[in-house]
């Protein structure tokens, strides 16, 4: 756990970074330092390893000072990754990743066993063990990065914008990945980003930062984007608060109706293998829209109902077999639970 | 024509081949000299360089000097040399020296301030000391501008370890001061080609050398 007690950055020259912060970072989960560029959210990163030392305050780290560790030794014992990787050009990938296990002086067999491990962790092939940085692509290299914080299992990692500098579609994959290693790995993840899809993604908690390191409002995702505190936070949250918060409910609420009832004077057809093959009724033929209650969530189940052209989705399950059928309906009744609202037809809103 | 035949007068000799006047001996003359000053500049300049690089403190002042150290006129230096310590390797070996080591302090500094900052930050923020830093990270990454100061200073050193004669010591500097001390101009130009091609060796085994002993991620950089 992190703790940041009144905790201050004031530069030589007179400017200030940050200014009185106080937050506790949590053991085991994801926070998310998330805000527009200058609002010091890096610098605030960067305390906890003392590669910025605060000028006022005190940063803790499980209780302790971080002023009065070594600060060499205190970074070993910290996973850290940065926007470029920052790579050494002249090691090959495997003894990158060894790196802080060599400084750490474990024997070579061990250090280079270990790094191995990390490759195939962060779904590198093991062939990428006998290159240099330069011939791997920006992803690699970002996944390179988390492999050499991760290799000496730091109880904390600090990420400064690790995935800001990959295309989109990289980035997606990278996000994905690091979700899946911090549901087996359970770190204590301080990360920053200035895009806060990003961070409505990955953060357990999420710190929206103003200038000079004030705190906006701590909140997990669903809740800040729900009630964000103020217009400021709600600006910096963008347009479609509503919709993004569904992306993180999953569907698996929506009531289902059979999928021998005729919807709407629509019937599903089906393949041998229980594949929704489209909508027929009324003399015609549509075309099916699907989503899986047990993997989405409400934001695709909502989509998939707007994009059906009769007005209802099929549930269906991991393999692609239709399992039910949702109506636009039912997804909006799922809608009106998340905020306990009572059902339509007693309410009086009628259908 | 003329200098063709004074050059295979020059090589045909029997004083080329054998004795104290034998091209392999003054060959081996020229290159210890050579070798000695550069040594003795690279252990003066280079960790300095390093150094003054790695810390950004005085790197305007080392840009200045060695500018000014270059326009050192060295048969001046030789002649201060001289009057200073008297005939003998040392008043060699001062202008040599004062001509190689400004090349490579400037190279050594650069080298390592041409360090990638994110890559200095880097390696500090997952634990390196400032030693580690230097040596693991700044020195590889500044060996390629070192090889090529190095080169640079070879080249110079070979081309003016001629000087050595002038004060009466050996290398192939004997052959252009005695030969135009007598007239013998065979002697002269077929000691200046000699000159010429053992700098332009130096040259061809720096560029293989940058080819081959650099490490792989050095040689080809995308950063």
């Amino acid at each position: 756990m992190i703790r940041f007690d009144g905790a201050g950055k004031r530069h030589p020259d007179g400017t200030i970074a940050v200014e009185g912060l106080d937050l506790t970072v949590p053991a085991g989960r994801t926070t998310v330092l998330v805000g527009p560029s200058g609002c010091g959210k890096t610098t605030i990163l960067r305390m906890v390893n003392r590669m910025v030392e605060p000028t006022s305050g005190r940063v803790l780290l499980d209780g302790t000072d971080v002023t009065e560790l070594e600060a060499a030794k205190l970074r070993r014992g910290i996973g850290y990754v940065i926007q470029q990787a920052g790579l050494f050009p002249h090691r090959k990938v495997i003894d990158n990743i060894a790196t802080v296990p060599h400084l750490l002086g474990w024997d070579r067999k061990k250090a280079r066993a270990r790094a191995h491990e990390m490759l195939e962790l962060v779904g590198l092939a093991p062939e990428t063990a006998k290159r240099y940085p330069f011939q791997l692509s920006g992803g690699q290299q970002q996944r390179v990065g988390v492999a050499r914080a991760l290799a000496a299992d730091p109880p904390l990692l600090l990420m400064d914008e690790p995935f800001s500098a990959v295309d989109p579609v990289v980035r997606a994959g990278l996000q994905e990945e690091l979700l899946r290693l911090q549901s087996e790995l359970n770190k204590t993840v301080l990360f920053v980003t200035h895009d806060i899809e990003e961070a409505v993604r990955l953060g357990d908690q999420i710190v929206v930062l103003r200038e000079h390191g004030r705190i906006g409002q701590v909140a997990d995702p669903a809740t800040l984007l729900a009630a964000p505190a103020d217009e400021q936070v709600a600006a910096f949250l963008g347009r479609d608060r509503g919709l993004r918060g569904l992306g993180l409910r999953p569907a698996g609420s929506i009531a289902l109706t059979p999928l021998d009832e005729p919807f709407a004077g629509w019937r599903l057809e089906l393949d041998e293998a229980g594949r929704a093959t489209g909508w027929t009724g009324h003399g015609e033929h549509r075309p099916a829209a699907a989503f899986d209650p047990g993997a989405d969530t409400l934001r695709t189940a909502l989509d998939a109902t707007v994009l059906s052209p009769v007005g209802a989705a099929v549930a269906v399950d991991g393999d692609g077999r239709a399992v039910g059928i949702a109506a636009r309906a039912a997804v909006l009744d799922a809608l009106d639970a998340l905020h306990a609202l009572p059902p339509r037809d007693e309410a009086g809103h009628g259908r | 024509m003329n200098w063709l035949s004074w050059i295979s007068d020059f090589f045909s000799s029997p004083d080329r081949r054998s004795g104290p006047d034998s091209i392999a001996n003054r060959i081996g003359e020229h290159l210890a000299i050579s070798g000695e000053a550069l040594f003795y500049a690279a252990l003066l300049a280079v960790p300095l360089g390093l150094l003054i690089g790695y810390s950004g403190r005085g790197a305007g002042l080392v840009t200045a000097l060695s500018g000014t150290a270059r326009a050192l006129p060295t048969l001046g230096l030789v002649t201060l040399a001289v009057l200073l310590v008297g005939v003998g390797d040392t008043a060699v070996l001062i202008p040599l020296v004062a001509l190689a080591a400004p090349v490579l302090l400037v190279a050594a500094c650069e080298g390592v301030r041409g360090t990638d900052p994110d890559l200095r930050d880097a390696a500090r923020g997952i634990g390196l000391t400032h030693r580690q830093v230097l040596w693991q990270v700044c020195v590889p990454a500044a060996l390629p501008a070192l090889l090529a100061g190095l080169r640079t200073a070879t080249v110079q050193v070979i081309a003016t370890a001629t000087v050595a004669a002038y004060v009466g010591l050996g290398g192939l500097g004997r052959y252009v001061i005695d030969g135009l001390a007598t007239r013998d101009f065979p002697l002269t130009v077929g000691g200046a080609l000699l000159v010429v091609l053992l700098a332009v060796a130096a040259q061809l085994l720096f560029a293989a050398l940058s080819r081959f002993a650099l490490p792989a991620g050095l040689r080809k950089q995308r950063r």
